[in-house]
């Protein structure tokens, strides 16, 4: 597979189902900017450190994206033009902006959302209302073992109710806040609110710097 | 600006947007608005940074497997696709040898000219130009150099296909800044490539990245003007191409130097 010939700061951060040996060890934190730098190799043409990076995001995309759009097929396409996005645009990452991740993950959300945006019919969309609640459960579900996995789940678990909603509908599910309001039967400025004070919360339980 | 910005605004106060934005959650009848107001807030701009990382996390917490073959398709992609080139360059040495100071109003100045030509094109148009501007002014001296030039000349023209292409070009700086807006999507498979085409021929100029939020593309720097040439846009295969393979969507005569 792909992740070992980096070593093992560098594995897979997906679950491994199978808990083979390294599966739930966290290790230390990457420094924030190990992916910056492996970017700036990208922008001059640098295929190993692309695919180096491919690597360490491609499990993020895919999940995030998935959990936006449901459908697997369409899911890994998005995937592919994100990650395809991330090789044209990797000397237009300003580090000064955020991190290297989550430039990555910025483009990456971005594309879902154009996506369902542009090609889901509202009709549809009212369907999805529970398969984005279902979302949050599966993350949680699927969190278990690492310890990441176990931080968000705990800072999302942190959120009241009506923040933890809001936020998922908005991330996972992609509805802008106006819909979620719709969705939860709240009104615009508390939803409005309630993503803020949320993220905020969630912020600074990760302890993320901006 | 924000006293205005918060009478238009129909979300009250603008603030209080930053999460949703950073969930992408700001839908477009509000978007460009905030996106103005974020231009001149540095705090909402950090708060929207703050609020990315957090999400990123989120994303991290969805991590799935992804299939071997996926992996295969990407590197070969990779292999056939040009990379975009960095923002900054040209400029840098340029910019700095200019007496310290004297240049900010005056771009200031040759940016609300542009804006208020622009504006009589489309209103739309302008807010997201506004917004692609404050973010170019930062990263993207050449485009600052271009549109504060004495010279600075703004053209535009329909795209035949749809959308509106904007040119500010500058014989003095020997550069234009192409922008276009609302160009209809295409197939992944194919991309818009803008080309400099003098008497010798069309030089590719790059690929137009609509990979973007909304549907504003740009701003591109082509440098190296020459007396005589125009801008052309056209139809490409994805991974764009050395000569263009399709017939011009949209030409831009520039102007003669004075």
């Amino acid at each position: 597979m792909t992740g070992g010939q980096h070593g093992p700061r560098s594995g897979p951060p997906w679950p491994s189902r199978a808990g083979g040996p390294g599966a739930g060890q966290a290790g230390p934190p990457r420094p924030a900017d190990e992916l910056g730098d492996l970017l700036a190799r990208v922008a001059r043409g640098d295929h190993e450190a692309y695919a180096v990076v491919y690597d360490r995001t491609v499990g993020q995309v895919l999940g995030m994206v998935r959990a936006v759009l449901r459908d697997p097929a369409q899911s890994e396409e998005v995937t592919q033009e994100v990650l395809l996005d991330v090789w044209r645009s990797a000397a237009r990452f300003n580090p000064e902006l955020g991190s290297a991740g989550s430039w990555v993950m910025t483009l990456a959300h971005r594309r879902a959302v154009d996506r369902v945006r542009s090609e889901q019919k509202a009709a549809e969309r009212e369907l999805r209302v529970a398969s984005a609640v279902v979302a949050y459960d599966e993350v949680t579900e699927a969190v278990e073992a690492q310890l990441d996995r176990e931080r968000v789940r705990r800072c999302l678990g942190s959120l009241t109710e009506l923040q933890r909603e809001s936020v998922t509908l908005a991330y996972y599910g992609g509805y802008t806040y106006r819909e979620v309001a719709e969705l939860l039967g709240v009104a615009v400025g508390t939803v409005k609110t309630r993503m803020r004070d949320g993220l905020i919360r969630l912020r600074d339980c990760l302890g993320v710097d901006a | 600006m924000s006293g205005t910005y918060r009478r238009r605004f129909r979300g009250g106060d603008p603030h209080t947007l930053a999460a949703a934005y950073a969930m992408d959650a700001v839908p477009e009848p509000d978007r460009a608005p905030f996106e103005r107001h974020l231009a001149g807030c540095e705090s909402c701009r950090q708060e929207v940074r703050g609020m990315r990382e957090a999400t990123a996390a989120l994303a991290a917490a969805s991590a799935v497997r992804p299939p071997a073959a996926l992996r295969d398709a990407v590197l070969r992609a990779t292999e056939q696709t040009r990379q975009f080139p960095p923002p900054v360059t040209r400029a840098r040495t340029a910019w700095a040898a200019r007496s310290g100071g004297g240049w900010r109003p005056r771009l200031a100045l040759a940016l609300a000219c542009v804006l208020a030509a622009v504006a009589a094109v489309s209103g739309v148009l302008a807010y997201r130009m506004q917004n692609r501007l404050d973010q170019a002014q930062v990263r993207d001296h050449t485009v600052a150099l271009v549109l504060g030039a004495p010279d600075a000349t703004m053209l535009s023209a329909h795209v035949r296909t749809g959308g509106m292409a904007t040119v500010v070009m500058s014989h003095r700086e020997r550069a234009l800044v192409f922008t276009a807006a609302d160009l209809r999507v295409l197939p992944s498979a194919e991309s818009y490539e803008l080309w400099l085409t003098g008497p010798a021929g069309s030089k590719p100029a790059g690929m137009v990245d609509v990979s973007g939020r909304g549907k504003m593309v740009g701003p591109m720097v082509v440098s190296g003007l020459s007396a005589g040439e125009s801008v052309r846009l056209t139809v490409e295969p994805a991974s764009g191409s050395q000569r263009p393979t399709s017939p011009p969507i949209v030409v831009i005569i520039l102007t003669p130097a004075q």
